[in-house]
């Protein structure tokens, strides 16, 4: 509260923070629509930090000195209010008839026993509701943008008199499920016990809120007391090991979950959930050491995932059951292992090149004594046709002389025109919480484009998975089967030998034509 | 006129008449004025070798200049660096894309 008032701001760009804003405004401005320019506004002008608030007591300079004499401040007062909310009102007089009766019940700063749903727009200090108060946030596009609109100065009462009718619970959120309640219930009790143990299963949540799971960023662990003596494992480590278990829940989508946002997350169990695929963002867990995604509708697994299996922590993955497709359902295959032949002719090249009528079993190839490095290491069996998709990320038409697309579209690493202008508007501020009716305002040929952006920055960009830059429009994506036995009996056996091989689908995009394994740049 | 055609440099103008002098290659990375300049489409700009460009300004055209050469420089590089776009841009640099199939 640093202005000392009352020069009230120009009406229109009230209260923006300059730096971080103007680029949103000014992009809309460009567009002409005032209307979405005070949407990104009200947005984007929420204080990171939990907003304090004063009454519009404080405004004038003048302060409490003035107390007892409102009609000398009242002048100025009225003119800073006036500009605060302009457009709504209505009746001055009766305005500052409401105002001289708040005033004497008004010490100037809110207390939480202050009678008004100021105390809604509080928010709370404790984590079991900061949540929720995030929740407000985010979920009701309308009462939280009443709050920052009028920033921290101006009592929601006023407010109230202000607009048309009272609407006592404008201010309220969504209401809670009760699931989420019980999550939170859980993870407080998890928080204040220290307990790196966070059950969640069977409770048949549908979605994760945002800021849910935040708080076990901070979990601590606490030493364990034991009687004397003290047993060996009272000296045992007081580094958290997170276990989240979201077991027999109805998730279908992660997305908004901030699940991935948790580090040191050891163990993750999302067994027996609706999801239909696994965020990129993934690759974010780099401590993860043991994943459950069975019993789920995924049809393939990011390639990040397989990342992690070779590069990262995780050692226990289990991926069955799962509709994941069969290899030869999948059209034109380059195999890169042997089979298992009726005839027991092995066949030593690496790839075979014809495909043979009925589908090879392929198999690990056969070794004598100790098991080799590779029969603990994923296996690549297989790679699926690579589909190449245009600019705006549709797929182009299979073309068999591939040669001859790629003369027509050079494939250069270098990013189209749209792809490094989504790039910098996937970083505009508030473009994540862009709504769907929003995103109708922009004209028709580049709202897929601006979904895409908006995805990205919700769910943290894809990263290509040759050359591992970050990337919004896929321009090209296959399939590669892998072979992750030893991994799904969690590291306890390495394959044996001839053993059959049971690939999973892993799926890779690339960020450019020039990404796409086989095929050289053109000059 | 003849000549024009086999000219090494192209004009693009913009719809508030700024003019930008650029590479002919590095302007055909458009799909759109590389069909403009197409010789063999008999368009008046593959003749004259100059551009006017209705849709955009001067200051989009700027930037748009600034990716074709931005994409001819590092055509063949394996390790592209990000090229920065001021955020008030980037909306009318994607319609520009869309307009220039870039």
């Amino acid at each position: 509260m640093d202005n000392e008032v009352p020069l009230p701001p120009p009406r229109r760009i009230r209260h923006r923070s300059p730096s971080r804003l103007s680029p949103a405004g000014s992009v809309a401005s460009s567009f002409r629509r005032s209307r979405r320019l005070s949407r990104f506004d009200d947005r984007s002008s929420q204080p990171s930090s939990d907003p304090a608030l004063f009454s519009s007591d404080d405004i004038p300079a003048s302060g409490l000195e003035n107390y007892h004499a409102p009609v000398a401040g009242a002048g100025r007062k009225r003119r800073y209010r006036g500009t605060w909310w302009g457009e709504q009102v209505s009746d001055p007089k009766r305005k500052r008839a409401d105002f001289k009766e708040k005033r004497h019940v008004d010490s100037g700063v809110w207390m939480g026993s202050d009678e008004s749903i100021a105390e809604s727009s509080l928010p709370s200090e404790d984590a079991s509701n900061w949540g929720e108060d995030l929740l407000k946030t985010v979920l009701d596009p309308r009462a939280p943008s009443k709050v920052s609109n009028a920033p921290l100065l101006v009592k929601p009462s006023d407010i109230q008199s202000a607009s048309m009718q009272p609407r006592p619970i404008i201010l309220q959120g969504p209401v809670e499920s009760e699931e989420h309640k019980y999550v939170k219930a859980v993870i407080n009790d998890c928080l204040e016990k220290g307990d790196d143990s966070v059950d969640l299963g069977n409770i048949n949540m549908r979605s994760i809120p945002p800021g849910l799971l935040r708080p076990l960023h901070h979990l601590t662990k606490l030493p364990s007391l034991h009687e004397a003596p003290v047993s060996e494992n009272a000296y045992s480590s007081l580094q958290p090991f997170l276990r989240i278990y979201l077991s027999n829940n109805s998730l279908n989508t992660l997305y908004t979950s901030e699940i991935f946002d948790l580090k040191d997350l050891k163990v993750l169990s999302l067994r027996n959930n609706k999801l239909t695929r696994i965020p990129e963002a993934i690759r974010k867990l780099t401590a993860l050491q043991v994943l459950n995604v069975s019993v789920n509708r995924l049809d393939e697994l990011p390639w990040d995932l397989l990342w992690l299996l070779q590069q990262g922590e995780l050692k226990h993955f289990t991926a069955h059951p799962n509709p994941f497709p069969s290899i030869d359902e999948s059209g034109l295959v380059d195999w890169h292992c042997q089979f298992d032949k009726p005839n027991d002719a092995k066949d030593e090249d690496e790839v075979e090149e014809d495909t043979p009528e009925t589908t090879p079993i392929p198999k690990f190839r056969d070794y004598e004594g100790v098991p080799p490095d590779d029969a603990w290491t994923p296996i690549h069996v297989a790679t699926g046709p690579v589909s190449r998709l245009d600019m705006e990320g549709r797929p182009l038409e299979w073309n068999p002389s591939l040669n001859a697309v790629s003369t027509t579209y050079p494939s250069s690493r270098a990013p189209s025109l749209r792809e490094v202008s989504l790039r910098a508007i996937s970083k505009l501020p508030g473009i994540e919480q862009l709504t769907d009716l929003e995103l109708m305002e922009f004209p028709a040929l580049v709202i897929p484009l601006i979904s895409l952006a908006r995805q990205a920055r919700q769910e943290g960009a894809q990263h290509c998975s040759i050359c591992q830059r970050e990337f919004i429009v896929p321009r090209a994506k296959w399939t590669e089967w892998w072979d992750c036995t030893p991994h799904e009996n969690g590291m306890k056996r390495p394959r044996v030998s001839g053993e059959q091989l049971r690939p999973l689908p892993f799926k890779r995009v690339s960020c450019s034509w020039a990404c796409v394994p086989g095929v050289q740049s053109v000059e | 006129m003849a000549d024009s055609t086999q000219s090494e440099f192209v004009t693009l103008v913009s719809c508030d008449g700024f003019e930008f002098i650029i590479p002919r290659s590095a302007a055909c990375i458009s799909g759109t004025i590389r069909r403009m300049l197409d010789p063999a489409s008999k368009f008046s700009e593959s003749l004259s070798g100059r551009c006017v460009l209705e849709n955009l300004s001067g200051v989009v055209l700027e930037k748009v200049c600034e990716y074709f050469m931005y994409n001819e420089k590092h055509k063949d590089q394996a390790n592209v660096p990000d090229m920065e776009i001021p955020a008030e841009l980037c909306l009318e640099l994607l319609m520009a894309a869309d307009y220039l199939d870039t």
